[in-house]
C-alpha cells in the first residue's frame, strides 16, 4: 500500500496532475521554449533539477523555516538552485544556454516550482517530496517535448534539429513564431480535455489551488476567478 | 519580538548559506565558462587564420591604421586577424581577414554585405580564393571579377588595408594614405599657407604642360600640377616654389593666361539649332567656349520602388577649344541614385573627358551599374560639341 | 537628438514589436488569469507597469554599482527576485497606510506580481541588453504599457468569447489561448514598423 502511494505521487505529476496540460502552470516557458525539441528538453530537465533539489531541501527545512517568512525563504532557495543550474548549463551546454536565454533565469518565477514548494514539499516527507519533484519535473518535460515536437515538426520540418526532408516543402512557419505557440498550446489543452472527458483543465483553470501566490495572497484578488471556476 | 528575530535569523541564515554555495559553484564553473567563450571567439578567428590558436584583441583607438579597420586581433604565432568595414556596390560590407605571420593573406570571410547575392556575393566568394597567399605588394595584381568590379575592387582594397594594418601593427611603416590624402598632402607641402584647403580651378584656357591648377580656398595662392611636380604661385601668378626655370616659366605662363581670361556671354537666341538642353555659353578672349548643359540621366528617366527619380538633371560645365577639344569638364550638380549614379560627380569620372574630342569622347570607363547615367552624360557632352560647332558658324546662321 | 530617437525606438518597440506578453511570453499567467473584466485587466496592467518601473529603478543601480563592482554577477537572479518581492510587499504596506483608495483599487493585484515573470524579465533584460539607466527606465515603461495594452485589448475579446458557443473541449483556457494567438498574430504585423518609422 505504502509503495503504491509513493508510485502515485510519482505518476500523478506525469498524467493526472500534469502541470502544463492539467494544472496549467508554467505557461511562460511552455510557450517560449518549445520552438524546438532540444530547447524544450533542456528547459524541462533544468526545471526538473531545480524542482527536485528545492523540493528536497524545503521538505528537509520545513520544521525550521518559520511560517511568517516561508515565501522569501522558498524564493531564496529556489533562486539559489536556479543560479546553480544556470551556471552549470552555461559551463557544460553553452549552446543550450544561448537558446534558452533569459528563460533559464526565469525558472525562478516558474509557478510550478514555488507552487510545489508551498503545496507539497512544506507538508510532506523528504522522500515523497523528491518523488513529487521528479514526477512533476518529468510531467513538465514530457509536456514541453510534446508541444515542441508538434511545433518543430510542422513548423520547421525537423525534429531535434534533424531535418525531415519530405516535410520541407510544407512547413507551417507560423507555428514556430509566437502566435503559433499559443495556438498549439490551446489545441493541445482542448485535445487533453476531450481525451479526459472534460475532467481536466476546465475545472482547474487558475484557481487559488494552483497559484503559488496563494500563501500570502489574503486580499482575494482571485475571488472572482474562484467563483467562476 | 522573539518571533520576528527568529524569522530574520532563519532567512538570513538561508541567504548566507545559499550565497556561500553559489560562490563555490561559481568558482567551479567560471573558468569553464570563460574557456568556452574564448574558444568560441577563437573559432571564428581561426577560420580566417587557421595557423592561429589563441588570439588577443588589440586596442586600436588612436593607432595609425587604415580607416576601414574596425577590430584587430593578434595571434600567438604573430599573425593578425582584422575586421574591416567598407563599401562595395552598397555600403555595409564587413569582412574578416587573416594575415599570416609572413605577411600574406591566410583567409578572408565576408560577414555581412549589401551586395547583390547572385552577382557580387558570388564574385566575393571566388575572389576570396584569388587573394589567398598574396602579400601587400602582390594584392594590387589580383584582377577584379567581371560583372562585379565594384564589389571585388572594394574587397581587394579592404584586403590591402588589412595587409597594411598587419604591417603597421607589427611595427613596420607603410603609406596608407588614400589618393585624395596624398594629393592634399602634396598641395599643402607646396603651399603651406593655404592650410590644406584647396579647390580645383575650372580651366578655360589651353595651358600646355600644366595638368591641373588648384586655388587655395583662403586666397593665398595657386598650385600648378606639372607632371609629378607641385608648383606654388601667389595670387598675382608669381612662382613661389624652388624649381627649374623651365618649369617655372611654364607655370607662370599658364597662370598669366588663366588670370587674364576675359569671357563674354553668348546670347543663345542669336543662334539657330542649339540643343534645348543648353543652359548657358560663354566665349573667352582666346576663342574658347565655356558651356553649361543639362544631361538626362537616371534622375529624369529612372524611378522604381527602390530608387525613385529625383527629377533633377545632371548639370555639366565643359570648356573646349574652338576646334572642339575638351579642356576641362566638371559636374555642377546631379540627382542620380546615391551611391551608384552619383559617382558622375566624382573627378575620377568626369576627369576622363579632359582632352577628348568628338571622335573619341566615348572612350571612357562607364560608371559601374549606372548605364543610364553614363549614357546621359555622354549625350550631354556630344551636344556640347554640337553647340560649339553652331557657335563657330556665327549668329543667325 | 540621437538619444531621444533611441529612447523613442526603445519605447515603441517594447510596446508594439517586442510586446512582452504577445511575443516574448512573459507575464502570461496574469494575462490569461486576470483579463476577464476590463476593470481588472486595467488595474493589473497599471500595477505591473508601476512595479516594473520601480523594480528597474532599483535593480539597475544594484547590478551596476554593487554586483558588477564586486564581481558578484552570478548573484543577479537571487538578488533581483528578492528585491522585487520585498518591493512589492513594501509597496503594499505603503499604499495601505497612505492611500487606502489606491490600495483598494490596485492593492489586490500586488501579491500576484511577485511571481510575474515579466517584472523579473524586464529587470534582467535591461542588464543583458546593456541599457543605460534612462534607457532601462524607458524600456520598463514600454514593457509595462505593452502589458497594459495587451491586457485591455484581450479583456475586450474575452467578453465576446464568454457570450459565444464554444465546443465543449475548447471551453475555458483552450479557446482563450487560441484567441490570444490571434491577437499575437495581429501584433506580428507591427514588426518592422518601428525601424521603418525612423529609417
Amino acid at each position: 500500500m505504502k509503495k503504491n502511494g509513493n508510485l502515485s505521487v510519482l505518476t500523478k505529476g506525469i498524467f493526472k496532475e500534469n502541470p502544463v496540460f492539467i494544472l496549467i502552470l508554467g505557461t511562460c516557458p511552455t510557450l517560449a521554449t518549445t520552438t524546438n525539441v532540444v530547447g524544450a528538453f533542456g528547459m524541462g530537465i533544468a526545471a526538473l533539477v531545480v524542482l527536485l533539489c528545492s523540493n528536497v531541501l524545503i521538505s528537509m527545512l520545513r520544521s525550521v523555516i518559520p511560517d511568517g517568512v516561508r515565501i522569501p525563504c522558498y524564493i531564496t532557495i529556489i533562486a539559489g538552485f536556479v543560479t546553480m543550474v544556470q551556471m552549470a548549463v552555461q559551463a557544460f551546454f553553452p549552446a543550450l544556454y544561448e537558446m534558452l536565454g533569459v528563460y533559464l533565469a526565469l525558472i525562478v518565477v516558474n509557478c510550478i516550482i514555488l507552487g510545489r514548494a508551498e503545496m507539497f514539499a512544506s507538508k510532506n516527507s523528504v522522500g515523497k517530496s523528491a518523488l513529487d519533484g521528479i514526477g512533476m519535473g518529468l510531467g513538465f518535460t514530457l509536456a514541453l517535448c510534446a508541444m515542441a515536437t508538434v511545433r518543430e515538426v510542422f513548423g520547421a520540418a525537423s525534429f531535434a534539429g534533424i531535418a525531415i526532408p519530405f516535410l520541407a516543402d510544407y512547413k507551417i512557419e507560423f507555428l514556430v513564431k509566437a502566435p503559433g505557440g499559443m495556438l498549439v498550446y490551446g489545441l493541445l489543452i482542448a485535445l487533453v480535455c476531450a481525451l479526459t472527458n472534460g475532467k481536466g483543465p476546465k475545472k482547474k483553470e487558475f484557481t487559488c489551488a494552483g497559484c503559488p501566490s496563494a500563501g500570502y495572497c489574503k486580499t482575494g484578488a482571485c475571488q472572482s476567478k474562484k467563483e467562476e471556476a | 519580538m522573539k518571533k520576528s528575530f527568529k524569522n530574520t535569523f532563519v532567512l538570513g541564515c538561508i541567504c548566507a548559506v545559499v550565497s556561500v554555495i553559489l560562490a563555490f559553484t561559481n568558482a567551479l564553473t567560471a573558468p569553464i565558462i570563460e574557456k568556452n567563450e574564448s574558444e568560441k571567439a577563437n573559432a571564428a578567428l581561426s577560420e580566417v587564420l587557421p595557423s592561429g590558436k589563441s588570439f588577443t584583441k588589440l586596442d586600436i583607438t588612436g593607432q595609425k591604421l587604415p580607416s576601414t579597420v574596425k577590430e584587430a586581433y593578434r595571434a600567438e604565432n604573430g599573425g593578425y586577424v582584422l575586421k574591416l568595414s567598407t563599401t562595395g556596390y552598397a555600403p555595409g560590407m564587413v569582412l574578416m581577414c587573416g594575415i599570416s605571420p609572413d605577411g600574406t593573406v591566410a583567409g578572408t570571410k565576408l560577414i555581412a554585405s549589401g551586395e547583390t547575392p547572385s552577382i557580387g556575393g558570388v564574385a566575393a566568394e571566388s575572389f576570396a580564393e584569388k587573394v589567398l597567399g598574396k602579400d601587400a605588394s602582390g594584392i594590387d595584381g589580383v584582377d577584379t571579377v567581371g560583372g562585379a568590379t565594384k564589389t571585388t575592387a572594394a574587397y581587394r582594397s579592404a584586403v590591402k588595408d588589412a595587409l597594411n594594418a598587419a604591417i603597421l601593427l607589427g611595427g613596420g611603416d607603410v603609406d596608407i594614405r588614400t589618393e585624395e590624402e596624398i594629393l592634399r598632402d602634396n598641395l599643402s607641402a607646396a603651399l603651406p599657407s593655404a592650410g590644406g584647403e584647396f579647390e580645383k580651378l575650372f580651366i578655360t584656357e589651353d595651358i600646355a604642360g600644366v595638368d591641373d591648377v588648384y586655388k587655395a580656398k583662403n586666397e593665398t595662392g595657386f598650385v600648378c600640377v606639372i607632371g609629378e611636380q607641385f608648383i606654388a604661385l601667389d595670387m598675382n601668378g608669381e612662382v613661389l616654389s624652388d624649381t627649374t626655370d623651365e618649369i617655372a616659366s611654364v607655370a607662370r605662363a599658364a597662370m598669366q593666361l588663366l588670370l587674364s581670361t576675359q569671357t563674354t556671354d553668348l546670347t543663345l537666341t542669336d543662334y539657330v539649332g542649339l540643343p534645348t538642353q543648353l543652359i548657358s555659353a560663354k566665349v573667352t578672349a582666346t576663342g574658347n567656349y565655356i558651356i553649361e548643359i543639362k544631361g538626362i540621366g537616371y534622375g529624369i528617366l529612372g524611378g522604381n520602388d527602390y530608387h525613385p527619380a529625383s527629377g533633377e538633371y545632371i548639370v555639366i560645365r565643359v570648356s573646349m577649344t574652338a576646334d572642339g577639344r575638351i579642356i576641362d569638364c566638371l559636374t555642377v550638380s546631379q540627382g542620380e541614385t546615391n551611391g551608384i549614379g552619383s559617382a558622375c560627380a566624382n573627378e575620377s569620372f568626369y576627369g576622363q573627358f579632359d582632352g577628348k574630342t568628338e571622335a573619341n569622347y566615348g572612350d571612357i570607363e562607364a560608371i559601374g551599374g549606372a548605364t543610364v547615367t553614363t549614357n546621359g552624360y555622354k549625350q550631354a557632352i556630344l551636344r556640347a560639341f554640337e553647340s560649339v560647332k553652331i557657335f563657330e558658324k556665327g549668329a543667325n546662321q | 537628438m540621437d538619444t531621444l530617437k533611441t529612447l523613442v525606438v526603445i519605447l515603441l518597440s517594447s510596446v508594439l514589436v517586442n510586446n512582452y506578453v504577445l511575443s516574448r511570453f512573459l507575464g502570461i499567467c496574469p494575462f490569461l488569469g486576470v483579463s476577464k473584466k476590463l476593470g481588472q485587466a486595467a488595474g493589473m496592467g497599471v500595477s505591473v507597469t508601476a512595479v516594473m518601473l520601480l523594480a528597474s529603478a532599483i535593480t539597475w543601480p544594484i547590478q551596476r554599482l554593487i554586483l558588477d563592482q564586486l564581481h558578484l554577477e552570478y548573484m543577479q537572479t537571487i538578488v533581483f527576485i528578492l528585491v522585487i518581492a520585498a518591493l512589492v510587499q513594501m509597496l503594499e504596506i505603503i499604499l495601505k497606510k497612505f492611500s487606502p483608495a489606491l490600495h483598494k483599487a490596485l492593492g489586490v493585484y500586488l501579491p500576484l506580481i511577485t511571481t510575474n515573470c515579466a517584472v523579473l524579465g524586464v529587470a534582467i533584460n535591461n542588464i543583458t541588453d546593456g541599457y543605460t539607466f534612462v534607457e532601462s527606465m524607458v524600456s520598463s515603461l514600454g514593457c509595462g504599457l505593452g502589458f497594459l495594452l495587451a491586457m485591455v485589448l484581450f479583456s475586450g475579446l474575452r467578453s465576446r468569447i464568454d457570450e459565444s458557443e464554444v465546443p465543449a473541449p475548447f471551453r475555458g483556457l483552450a479557446v482563450t489561448l487560441i484567441a490570444a494567438s490571434f491577437i499575437s498574430l495581429a501584433f506580428m504585423g507591427l514588426s518592422g514598423i518601428v525601424d521603418s518609422l525612423f529609417a
